[in-house]
């Protein structure tokens, strides 16, 4: 980016910003993001092995 | 390219109060400009070209026949008349285009004259035969001993590179001409004719394009679902990031780059700094994923071209990066297989890039209201009246997806529906509105340079949004994507030419 200076107090922000801790609705959105990511990821092989591409 | 802005004078332009509202924005731009210029194409089914004149660019060791207009027709132009031709067409229509969009037409008209020219004479260098040249039977023919075999479509390259040199050294240069510098608008307008392009490509093997659907969702289960999750836990959880830049900056680097940052940093009512300061960040990662990813895919993946083409989709971001890594990668592939004797046919891993690219763009506007609706309701609970909303996703929706279907639908109905006499037409005039696709890819590799400052990454603070990024894209995404696009589409190769 040309001129990407970032401005001082966004360096300072990003800098030192203070810790979040994950908030447990995080924590469910992360466990249920992935492991629904995972479970239809398998769910989608194994379509793909026994329906494989038809060339 | 996102309105939002960055520092107020970086290549994110804002809309600032007092700029008049612009009448369309650059996706619906980039479906009427894709689709007026596939229209025109398809004139070429009842006999009259009218796009024949646009300038194609051939392999070359004699500057003299480096040029030509893509169809015979127009043979009386030249090689120089069509690309004055070219370039006059494009900069009329672009210039009403940023007439639409409420930009300085004078400012734009000048600025796309300095990008036109130098993007295209980089494309020209890069298509000399000591680059561009693969087989020893091309080398004997230009009379050359040696090159460095990038292939035609490497020479994308040289306009990617042309655009960092002027990033990074001529930084006045890069803001005086910054009107232009659109990768996305023009890698919108390609992907809408690429639509057309693609279809008849899959109307050859339709089961066998059907079947790239699966794989499809495949991409966009890894993309919200796996990828998302895990870098903004990273992001979290290993670098501190607070909530308000960790979901744009999960979203930049693992679902679509610069689109998805910007789409989640509004659900999520982030400041409008932090999606753009992300998408610096993935116009500078996209780079080196570009310069880098294809030569790896042609050099560990030459046998498996579709497993590399979808890696080209899920791993590199941003719709032009990664679409446009798709086309060097498929030019690469080709190149090495011809020279083994095997001879793929062309359009297949450029499309199973984009296919990917695609679905994964599709369902932008979904999970940013998925993110907006927990976000305004559980975290930073907001008045009823900013709360997320269910017409957020249309809103959301990238438009120019719409372009691409049409074409696509079109197209394979020309090939498919059509009595054989107009269908045997169908690729040829499909293929003359594929040279401004591929115009509009060059337009886009430049545009990419252009905008990324490597400079910006050793910036105080940038640096740690940019560990964040390496950490995730160079130790998960690169990976994942690879094990996910071999899962999928190991064993697949495309239908051999002829």
């Amino acid at each position: 980016m040309s001129q990407s200076n970032i401005r001082p107090e966004l360096q300072e922000e990003l800098r030192n910003t203070a810790v979040e801790p994950l908030l447990p609705i995080e924590k469910r959105l992360i466990a249920w993001s992935l492991s629904t990511g995972l479970f239809l990821l398998v769910v989608l092989a194994t379509i793909n092995h026994f329906f494989p591409p038809a060339s | 390219m996102s309105n939002a802005t960055l520092t107020g004078t970086g290549p994110l332009r804002p809309h600032s109060a007092t700029a008049p509202a612009a009448a369309i924005n650059e996706d619906w731009l980039a479906v009427i400009l894709g689709l007026a210029i596939f229209v025109l194409a398809l004139a070429g089914l009842v006999h009259v070209d009218l796009i024949g004149w646009v300038v194609n660019t051939a392999v070359w060791s004699n500057f003299s026949l480096a040029l030509g207009p893509a169809s015979k027709s127009y043979a009386a132009l030249g090689g120089f008349g069509a690309l004055l031709a070219t370039y006059a067409a494009l900069t009329v229509v672009l210039s009403a285009g940023a007439a639409a969009l409420k930009t300085d037409v004078k400012r734009f008209a000048l600025a796309f004259t300095a990008v036109f020219w130098i993007a295209y004479a980089s494309w020209i260098i890069g298509n000399y035969a000591n680059f561009a040249a693969v087989t020893p039977a091309e080398q004997q023919k230009f009379g050359i001993s040696w090159s460095l075999k990038l292939t035609n479509e490497g020479a994308y390259i040289f306009a990617l590179i042309a655009g960092l040199f002027i990033a990074n050294f001529l930084p006045r240069f890069a803001e005086a001409i910054k009107d232009a510098v659109r990768p996305e608008l023009y890698i919108k307008i390609a992907i809408v004719i690429l639509g057309g392009f693609f279809a008849v490509t899959a109307a050859a093997k339709l089961g066998f394009a059907s079947s790239l659907l699966l794989r499809g969702v495949a991409a966009i289960v890894e993309a919200y679902l796996i990828y998302w999750a895990v870098v903004y836990f990273i992001a979290r959880k290993w670098f501190g990031f607070s909530r308000e830049w960790s979901a744009p900056l999960a979203a930049g680097i693992s679902i679509c780059g610069i689109s998805a940052a910007i789409a989640i940093g509004g659900a999520i009512r982030a400041r409008p700094i932090v999606p753009a300061l992300v998408s610096s960040l993935v116009l500078v990662f996209a780079v080196i994923e570009v310069l880098i990813l294809p030569f790896v895919a042609q050099t560990w993946l030459a046998h498996e071209p579709l497993v590399a083409g979808a890696w080209m989709g899920l791993a590199v971001k941003t719709d032009g990066a990664a679409v446009a890594a798709g086309g060097i990668t498929e030019s690469l592939i080709l190149a090495k297989n011809a020279a083994q004797g095997i001879h793929y046919q062309p359009g297949w891993i450029l499309g199973t890039a984009a296919t990917i690219k695609v679905f994964i763009d599709i369902f932008i506007g979904v999970w940013a209201f998925v993110l907006g609706y927990i976000w305004t309701n559980f975290i930073n609970v907001t008045p009823d009246q900013d709360k997320a909303k269910a017409r957020e996703i249309w809103e959301r929706f990238p438009k120019f997806i719409i372009g691409f279907v049409v074409t696509f639908i079109v197209g394979l109905y020309l090939a498919l529906g059509t009595p054989a006499d107009i269908a045997r037409q169908v690729p040829a005039a499909i293929g003359e509105a594929n040279t401004f696709r591929v115009i509009f890819f060059i337009l886009t590799f430049f545009s990419i340079g252009v905008l990324s400052n490597f400079k910006a990454l050793w910036q105080e603070g940038f640096g740690k949004l940019a560990a964040v990024y390496f950490v995730s894209i160079f130790g998960f995404v690169i990976w994942v994507g690879l094990g996910i696009s071999w899962l999928f589409f190991h064993g697949v190769t495309p239908p051999l030419a002829g």
